[in-house]
């Protein structure tokens, strides 16, 4: 093989090797003769050195150490053999199972142009209450989920891969990017186990990894879905937990490099780090991707640079609040911050859109109410608003479900809740039809059952 | 018992007096570098032409330290024994071999830190094993399911936010909340349940570690527990290095079929630490002055937390001390994203005299059920929906007049203060299951509306 240089700089995630040839270029893939452990990809050239991401641990390198060249750039298997497989963020099989690749394509992939992509869909129903009211969502939709830490996102991403792609025929993609290795173990276990991890595809770059693993499971698990919509043709899901974690993680890369920061430490390149990403995820003639995105919100605050950043790539957003899961109703949804675009009286109806508008209205003065009651009691209310008080809090309630995932929690049985029953239950607690039915009867049901 | 889990011992002053004769004997002289400039934590030394990343290096035998940074002519060295003060000029000897601690078998009921001192005794052990400091993570397929239960013999958490072994659980909450506590119930309530113990104790006085180590003693505890310390008034990279090497140490444990419980007190003040440290290297800082890999930092830590394949385990309850019942801080969210589950403290309950403090809204357990035994399942799931919904309705209601609800309002409202009141448990007074079920017993009888 070719040597290419030898290494005379090393840090945790980095190294500078001084070239003894000119043919490298960026992206390509070095290994230290003698050692496959410690793996490179170049990053930034010029005509004497190169610096270089390391794709393991630098523990234990040497300086000094020759470097040859592996491969032109990452390469991932790009054929059925991916289905029911789990890799990690290099397009390594690590499901300990023996594996015959078929074909090998590169990791890097182009957007897909204004040309190409296909706008819009059919609808598709999650079963899950809260979702199908306030942001129901179609083919091809990109759906953030935002929440603080320990809000439930994880939960929520694992009921739709249950509501969702159980019930389908169509592929998955799941990418764990920077989360927990027991919930990405657990996930496979699961699907093991209910026969469906023979159409999906796992790729793991979890927290415990470094940066450079961490950040490049998503490009990973991206080029396999593209797979399943180019070559197959289908409607492929792509489930990334979390997408914030890979901004997150090209942040301390960028400090590595020592490049220059925006505020809060992120790369001053973020928006188009986050573009060459979320424009791929999109859908096109010989298929569509569906994906469902968790973004992590550091520090509980929603204005931060990177969510926004996101955010503004997503058709819908569902907002964890921890205020709702401190009172104990999952999914702890914030139904103010929660829609998407398809809330409009042209896309899902006119009366599904007048109820929504109800029910916030609604919701809106329950909360001003809940300040006054806080001083003057209950009693003082009222007769107008002691109706607003008492339906909204059944509507609150009903907006809490039992979930097939969750059931070790709440140890009650999951449920899909059709939008048909979901509107005419709002209906009839909006119209007073259920005044005299305790508020407690409404609490983590599906539909409602006199 | 843990005597036989370590393998491979040493004598490592024998073997660091031999390469300095060889050094002196001129036998590898292209492994000599020379301090350039002397920082608080760290060296600047030029030469050590091929020195590896995380060597060991001894400075003139006035200090130890491990390579840090490799640069095009220079080698950073961060510093974690500094006997006498270091001049620029001083000679720097590569020791040829990776930076690792040392741990001896003998620590169990003993307060050490991680380079095998007996810190009671003032003394190094004899018997002493290299450690690493940080092994490859642990791989995703390594991994079994958390699944069996790890009993504090606290109800509010056994039954409501259960912990299963292998789980990483936070405490986190105010100063003076009892967080401390609730993790030497949990040590204390492992005697004769095989499980070894390991108490971290960052940035603690040495007068709190002196009287935890006693408390300990004096619960019977000693005979499974470790206290791992590194003190304020130590270099940083020793406070840094010192939870990384205790989970090396479990890890080892581990692997060799032990259930491990780590205690780490506290990781805000490691993360202060590691700010310290970062912002002295002059590393661009991210959130709140932050290195921006704070997160990293601690993911890697905690998710040593692992049920192993093999039978063995860590679980892992680390502890962060917020200020102004904040828990939505930078460094609290990160860790709070990193665990399986948080318990809350709360500064208010504590006052109040609702002991132990949790805030039972804001706690969490991902695993819930899965790691409790079904009647405990059952139970705490009723007993926590109902506790949620009075706890929600009791601030609304404050001011209503009791008489005038409806007899299902009433029948929450009273229910709801018996469950709160039965949480109540004074410290090291554990209760076993069957004490926890049978005083909810009350719920699951016929004549009680709300439950149905």
């Amino acid at each position: 093989m070719m040597q290419v240089g030898k290494i005379i700089t090393i840090s945790d995630i980095s190294v500078e090797i001084i070239l003894s040839d000119n043919s490298l270029k960026i992206g390509d893939i070095l290994e230290v003769e003698g050692n496959s452990k410690y793996l490179f990809e170049v990053v930034e050239i010029n005509n004497i050195s190169a610096v270089c991401l390391s794709l393991y641990s630098t523990r234990g390198l040497q300086k000094g150490s020759t470097v040859i060249k592996k491969s032109d750039e990452l390469e991932i298997e790009y054929s059925d053999k991916i289905l029911g497989r789990v890799f990690n963020s290099y397009g390594d099989v690590i499901d300990g199972l023996p594996f015959e690749s078929e074909k090998k394509v590169k990791v890097s992939n182009s957007t897909v142009s204004l040309k190409e992509v296909k706008a819009s869909n059919e609808p598709l129903w999650t079963g899950i209450k809260v979702i199908d009211f306030f942001a129901p969502l179609q083919k091809g939709f990109k759906m953030g989920l935002l929440g603080g830490a320990g809000v439930g996102k994880t939960v929520l991403i694992k009921e739709l891969i249950h509501n969702i792609y159980a019930s389908s025929k169509s592929n998955a993609v799941f990418v764990g990017a920077g989360e927990r290795s027991r919930e990405g173990k657990e996930l496979y276990e699961d699907m093991k186990s209910s026969d469906l991890l023979d159409k999906m595809t796992m790729v793991f770059g979890q927290m415990g990894d470094n940066p450079v693993s961490r950040s490049k499971s998503v490009t990973t698990g991206l080029r396999m879905a593209e797979y399943l919509r180019d070559e197959k043709g289908q409607d492929v899901l792509i489930f990334i937990d979390n997408i914030y974690r890979f901004i997150q993680a090209k942040a301390e890369i960028a400090t590595e490099l020592k490049e220059l920061l925006i505020e809060n430490g992120y790369p001053s390149n973020m928006a188009s780090e986050i573009s060459s990403i979320e424009e791929r995820i999109n859908s096109n003639d010989k298929g569509s991707i569906t994906s469902f995105q968790a973004i992590y919100i550091p520090a509980d605050d929603l204005s931060d640079d990177a969510v926004q950043t996101v955010m503004s790539y997503m058709d819908g957003q569902i907002v964890l609040d921890r205020k709702v899961a401190e009172l104990g109703l999952y999914p702890a949804i914030d139904v103010f911050k929660s829609t998407s675009r398809l809330v409009d009286a042209e896309k899902i109806g006119e009366r599904h859109f007048n109820l929504v508008e109800r029910v916030l209205a609604m919701l809106t003065r329950y909360e001003e109410l809940e300040e006054i009651i806080a001083v003057l009691g209950i009693e003082e209310l009222s007769e107008d608003d002691k109706l607003v008080f008492y339906r909204s809090r059944k509507l609150r309630n009903y907006f809490s479900q039992p979930m097939f995932v969750a059931e070790s929690f709440t140890n009650i049985k999951g449920e899909f809740v059709d939008i048909k029953d979901i509107l005419d239950d709002v209906e009839n607690i909006l119209n007073g039809k259920y005044d005299n039915v305790d508020e407690s009867k409404f609490r983590y049901i599906g539909k409602y059952h006199e | 018992m843990i005597l036989a889990l370590m393998k491979g011992m040493c004598d490592m002053d024998n073997k660091i007096d031999k390469k300095l004769e060889d050094i002196k004997n001129n036998d590898n002289v292209y492994s000599v570098g020379k301090v350039i400039k002397v920082n608080p934590y760290t060296v600047i030394v030029s030469g050590l032409a091929d020195i590896t990343y995380y060597e060991e290096v001894n400075i003139a035998d006035k200090a130890k330290g491990f390579v840090f940074a490799v640069g095009k002519n220079t080698v950073t060295v961060s510093l974690v024994e500094v006997g006498s003060k270091i001049n620029p000029g001083d000679l720097v000897y590569s020791l040829k071999k990776q930076f690792k601690c040392l741990f001896s078998m003998d620590s169990m009921g003993k307060v050490i830190d991680i380079f095998g001192n007996d810190l009671i005794a003032g003394k190094k052990f004899d018997n002493l094993v290299e450690v690493p400091i940080e092994n490859e993570p642990i791989p995703i397929m390594d991994r079994g399911l958390v699944t069996r239960e790890f009993l504090t013999g606290i109800t509010g958490i056994d039954m409501l936010y259960p912990i299963g072994r292998g789980q990483r659980q936070l405490i986190i909450g105010d100063k003076k909340t009892g967080k401390t506590q609730i993790a030497l119930d949990a040590i204390v309530n492992q005697k004769d349940k095989n499980m070894v113990c390991i108490y971290v104790a960052l940035g603690k006085t040495k007068k709190e570690v002196k009287d935890i180590y006693l408390e300990l003693a004096k619960r019977g505890a000693s005979s499974y527990t470790i206290v791992i310390a590194s003190f304020n008034d130590e270099l940083p990279n020793r406070t840094y290095l010192t939870p990384y090497v205790a989970l090396s140490i479990a890890e080892s444990m581990m692997l060799d079929s032990y259930d491990v419980l780590v205690v780490i007190d506290d990781l805000k003040k490691h993360a202060d630490v590691y700010r310290q440290i970062s912002l002295a290297s002059r590393k661009t800082p991210g959130r709140d002055a932050y290195p921006s890999d704070i997160f990293y930092a601690h993911s890697k830590m905690l998710e040593k937390g692992c049920q192993h394949k093999d039978g063995g385990s860590i679980t892992i309850l680390p502890i962060v001390e917020t200020k102004s019942s904040d828990i939505t801080d930078y460094i609290s969210t990160n860790i709070i994203s990193i665990c399986d589950g948080q318990l809350v403290l709360s500064s208010k309950n504590f006052a109040r005299g609702e002991k132990p403090a949790l805030n039972y809204g804001l706690s969490v357990s991902r695993l819930g059920g899965n790691v409790q035994s079904s009647d405990m399942k059952r139970v705490g799931s009723l007993v926590r929906n109902k506790l949620l919904d009075y706890l929600e309705v009791r601030d609304i209601y404050e001011l209503a007049n009791f008489d005038e609800m409806s007899p299902e309002l009433q029948m929450r409202m009273k229910n709801g203060k018996i469950i709160l009141e039965k949480l109540k448990q004074y410290k090291f007074a554990p209760k076993s299951k069957e004490e926890m079920l049978k005083l909810y017993e009350f719920l699951e009888v016929g004549d009680n509306d709300a439950s149905r």
